[in-house]
């Protein structure tokens, strides 16, 4: 059920997030125009600028009202200006989001999918042949760092073999369009879909399995069998279908989480989501933007718990009843 | 709450498998001095060589010899992995028993605190920080079991609160034994089991989270780390030197995580026997 202490929670955590961000360059030794803006900014810096953003930012106020400052800025949708894009901090992220959206949408319905799937394999003869084997693959490879398998599908097939691209979401000043151009885009996705997908399998897998041996001792597993239903209709229908909501809300959290998951193999593939941003901006000491997508990252976080918290009860009325 | 943590692994081929791998790698990092054939930052003026009896794994792109970043790297590794997950039970022992026993207001507080940083992810928190300040080995450390402990203070604290309603600590009690005796002698030994689980998968955090930020090229430039290796040598793929450049780092990391993975999981199957009661071996 979803209460006022919940609402209160993610209250909180936004604004240990809030104060981090605020704090941080505030901090720092030395101009804190130069921390807030970065280097970048520097190189453009006028005294009408620096008046400007000295007024904007309230740096001659107290400390309680350089906050107020930065919150009212915030809530009008203003995460600042990045010198080093030339653009404001919000054009540059929503430019990248889709494509961490098609990523990291894409990934998270084939491994859920998949995992669901060999969970319910896995979970419904266990200790079988097929189960040690599936347990032992599934577990090892998510013992690998996401951006080793990242690496290793990028030497065999991108370098070794040459079939896929190595780099970027699309072929530059290619010129295609209509189908050609979709072609192109899923010759690039390939790659970084398939490392991530591999390093997502093995957790919704896990959790399928493990929910399935709950699932199997329940009585409703035993009338089935006693009106003689197939296996597989047992198997799919009776077993897997209650073993199923851990594994959605994992997928919901995995959604707010999306831009930290997948920050490793859009470095390694070099694909231009928010993760990639993300390392940029760490290259180029751009603070703005830095800010801008790790807040946006934080408050994804918060909205995709939120929801998983509010649905829960609508998914499984077992809860609902509880109460 | 009484398992003998011998016998489960004696019977596991998971974890005999993960324990015989982490002892490989820790000799290598203690015995790092003694291995490695140069300094790991030491520069040869050669560089990109393939593999020859001088070095056995070639040079990097600076000249330096590969196999003695590969045996330092261990140690850094293992060291992060080990003193951040120490801290990070160690403070989720206390905090967690301390919330169960004090309880009130204190609990509360801490419990919301506890609530807040598991929502957030612990990455952000430090790329955030270290954008600003470039961490030492030891801050890395210290930020990484300060945002390591509330998921396992969690667990510790609704343990412990079940074990305060047994019969013998109440009788402790009745005798007038203070907080500090009863956590120690009742309750930390009986929440043992529960703090290894926790400590084993701190250290996989850890040393999955040092790898990735030095992979990221936030950590210390100065220590030589697996991550670190993974991320120059990434920039040189095109090139034909992954063989010995990029591969070893990654798969050294792969097989100190995969051994943390199987140990964990074994410790946490022998915790629910739910999911024990056949053995899986």
């Amino acid at each position: 059920m979803f209460s006022i202490r919940n609402l209160a929670l993610y209250l909180i955590a936004m604004l240990i997030i809030l104060a981090l961000n605020f704090l941080l360059p505030r901090m720092m030794p030395g101009d804190p125009l130069m921390a807030i803006y970065g280097e970048e900014a520097l190189v453009q810096m006028t005294p009408e600028l620096k008046a400007e953003l000295v007024e904007r930012f309230a740096l001659d106020q107290p400390w309680w009202q350089q906050f107020a400052a930065y919150l009212s800025t915030l809530f009008t949708g203003d995460l600042g200006y990045s010198y080093y894009y030339n653009a404001p901090v919000l054009e540059v992220i929503l430019g990248r989001l889709p494509w961490t959206l098609l990523l990291v949408g894409t990934a998270l319905i084939i491994s859920t999918l998949l995992g669901i799937v060999l969970g319910i394999e896995s979970g419904w003869r266990r200790s079988s042949q097929r189960d040690k084997s599936l347990l032992t693959g599934l577990m090892a490879l998510s013992g690998f760092p996401d951006f080793f398998v990242g690496i290793l599908l990028l030497i065999g097939f991108g370098i070794t073999l040459g079939i896929f691209p190595l780099s970027g979401a699309i072929t530059p000043y290619s010129g295609f369009t209509g189908a050609a151009l979709a072609l192109d885009i899923l010759h690039h996705l390939f790659l970084p879909l398939t490392a991530l997908t591999l390093c997502h399998i093995g957790g919704s897998y896990l959790l399928t399995r493990n929910t399935m041996v709950t699932v199997l001792k329940k009585p409703y597993m035993l009338v089935a069998r006693a009106k003689g239903l197939s296996e597989f209709v047992m198997r799919y229908r009776h077993a897997g279908r209650n073993a199923l909501l851990p594994v959605i809300t994992r997928a919901g959290i995995q959604l707010g989480r999306m831009v930290t998951g997948v920050l490793f193999i859009e470095i390694v593939f070099a694909y231009p989501g928010l993760g990639h941003l993300v390392y940029e901006a760490l290259l180029a000491r751009d603070y703005p933007v830095l800010q801008g997508v790790l807040l946006i990252v934080a408050f994804s976080v918060l909205i995709a718990d939120f929801l998983v918290d509010v649905s829960y009860s609508k998914l499984d009325p077992r809860i609902r009843y509880a109460h | 709450m009484h398992i003998n943590l011998k016998e489960e692994v004696k019977q596991n081929n998971f974890a005999k498998f993960g324990i015989v791998l982490l002892l490989l790698m820790l000799v290598i990092a203690l015995f790092a001095p003694l291995l490695a054939p140069y300094q790991p930052n030491s520069q040869t003026p050669f560089a990109f060589e393939p593999p020859s009896s001088n070095h056995w794994l070639g040079t990097n792109h600076v000249g330096k010899d590969i196999l003695s970043q590969l045996i330092y790297g261990a140690r850094t590794s293992l060291l992060v992995g080990f003193s951040a997950a120490l801290l990070a039970t160690i403070l989720s022992a206390i905090i967690g028993t301390s919330a169960a026993l004090i309880a009130g207001l204190y609990d509360k507080i801490i419990m919301r605190i506890v609530d807040a940083f598991i929502i957030i992810p612990a990455i952000v928190i430090i790329i955030l920080v270290a954008a600003y300040v470039k961490p030492s080995l030891w801050v890395l450390i210290l930020l990484l079991s300060l945002l390591g402990w509330q998921g396992g203070a969690r667990i510790i604290r609704a343990q412990a609160l079940s074990l305060k309603e047994m019969g013998h600590i109440s009788a402790a009690q009745s005798f007038g034994a203070s907080n500090v005796y009863l956590t120690f002698r009742h309750i930390l030994p009986d929440l043992a089991p529960i703090l290894s689980v926790e400590f084993i998968y701190g250290i996989r955090r850890a040393i999955f989270m040092e790898a990735g930020l030095a992979f990221l090229g936030i950590a210390d430039p100065t220590t030589v780390s697996w991550g670190m290796m993974m991320r120059e040598a990434l920039d040189f793929c095109y090139l034909d030197v992954w063989q010995w450049w990029l591969l070893p780092p990654g798969i050294a990391l792969s097989l100190t995580i995969l051994s943390v993975t199987f140990i964990g999981h074994t410790l946490e199957g022998a915790l629910d026997p739910r999911l024990e009661s056949e053995a899986i071996a």
